[in-house]
């Protein structure tokens, strides 16, 4: 049974068997962007997706947007099909892409006068705001604005009508510290409704997701390698030296990995526990899950 | 005039390997527990901590939720958390060095490490304390 959106438990994003085939008509090489993803991703949860270059952490973005034709699987978001997504979902839905969609003639301040046009919830108030503590410069053209500032501007565009789900590619990653955290910290208090807002955003820099995320999702080759709660991560998950790989892998030993001399991924819930075993941040353990 | 909240005391790291909303936890349970919180001292609000530390609102409300659950902290209408009335006695002796676990079994995980013999570790923690005496 689906729960009531809005209701505690409710699901904001699914995903069932979601595959994409490598279509490249340069290339004989054939196989998966994405392989069978399922997902499902509660309201209010801010997850973070994180794999290697290539892993497939944008196309399951436009996948899940319906921006990507999918060969298998569906998905859902907010209870409507991502191929069919209708006006009151689009609506309540942000979307900044890695490379941003900006026009080039257009400054921050008409490119919100287009939104509005569009998304009938906008807040002016709300996205200047937004741009001010972003330190966007609205009144220049786009194509005028520094790689980081364009970054600034889309995300300003993505939040401006007060979304409550929102999927960002790549946001951050051309902004300075200073704004990444301004960024981090406009995330949740740009706020107009007290819907809890549910976010997905991928990116390279671990130590911001760290601060902001409840949970983490690992992409490995088109495949959900993990999925969890980032502080059942931190309490529950360690790393033992395990020089080789172990046939069949022991109960709570979720990846060995073949780098550093050998490691195992140990769920400590499922594992009983050993004097060497050593927690691990988020960059250790994607580096423990791509090894 | 209802006093004003403590200021933000956090110190938070997160990358850390405890959990930032057990950072919250374990620092909220040593101020109250070490009476440097007296009960009805408002604690700053969820949103104030959020920001200060650029970190997600609901970790800090679930840090909250924790110590009200266990009595720490007791939620005051239209104004936020607030340290809980204390029971009588104050927080006994063996509850605060309850507190204090992790850092011993640290210290002493190191101390096996560094091949450090028990009773030269407790020669190295009295003359620390002996130390810490004298102002």
């Amino acid at each position: 049974m689906t729960p009531t959106p809005g209701a505690p438990g409710a699901i904001a994003l699914q995903a069932r068997g979601l595959t994409v085939h490598r279509h490249e008509r340069w290339s004989l090489s054939s196989g998966h962007v994405l392989r069978g993803i399922d997902l499902d991703i509660p309201e209010g949860a801010v997850v973070g997706l994180v794999g290697r270059n290539g892993a497939g952490k944008s196309t399951l973005l436009r996948a899940l947007l319906g921006l990507q034709t999918v060969d298998e699987g569906s998905s859902q978001l907010m209870g409507c099909p991502s191929t069919a997504l209708d006006d009151a979902v689009k609506a309540r839905l942000g979307y900044a892409a890695q490379t941003p969609d900006l026009f080039a003639g257009l400054n921050g301040y008409e490119h919100l006068t287009q939104m509005a046009a569009v998304y009938p919830g906008l807040d002016e108030r709300l996205a200047l705001a937004l741009a001010t503590r972003l330190d966007v410069p609205m009144g220049r053209n786009a194509n005028a604005l520094s790689l980081g500032d364009q970054q600034k501007l889309a995300v300003v565009l993505a939040l401006a009508h007060d979304p409550d789900l929102v999927l960002l590619d790549e946001p951050v990653a051309s902004l300075d510290p200073i704004s990444r955290r301004e960024f981090m910290r406009v995330l949740f208090s740009a706020r107009r409704s007290e819907a809890p807002r549910t976010v997905v955003i991928s990116s390279h820099l671990l130590s911001d997701l760290e601060r902001v995320v409840t949970h983490v999702l690992f992409l490995r080759e088109g495949r959900v390698q993990l999925f969890s709660g980032w502080d059942d991560c931190t309490e529950c998950l360690r790393v033992r030296a395990c020089a080789e790989a172990p046939r069949p892998l022991p109960a709570g030993a979720l990846h060995w990995s073949a780098a550093q001399g050998g490691r195992l991924l140990l769920d400590m819930r499922l594992a009983p526990a050993q004097a060497q075993d050593q927690p691990l941040g988020m960059e250790d353990l994607m580096e423990v899950l791509n090894t | 005039m209802a006093p004003s909240p403590v200021p933000d005391p956090f110190e938070l790291n997160p990358q850390g390997s405890t959990p930032l909303y057990r950072q919250i936890v374990e620092q909220v349970q040593r101020r109250v527990a070490g009476g440097l919180w007296q009960p009805g001292d408002e604690l700053p609000s969820v949103r104030a901590v959020a920001e200060r530390h650029a970190i997600n609102p609901m970790t800090v409300s679930k840090a909250y939720s924790q110590l009200e659950a266990e009595g720490v902290l007791e939620r005051r209408r239209g104004v936020g958390m607030a340290v809980a009335p204390r029971p009588a006695g104050g927080t006994a002796t063996a509850d605060r060095l309850a507190l204090l676990a992790p850092a011993l079994d640290a210290l002493v995980q190191q101390a096996r490490q560094l091949g450090i013999a028990p009773g030269a570790l407790q020669a190295a923690l009295q003359e620390r304390l002996d130390q810490e005496d004298t102002p």
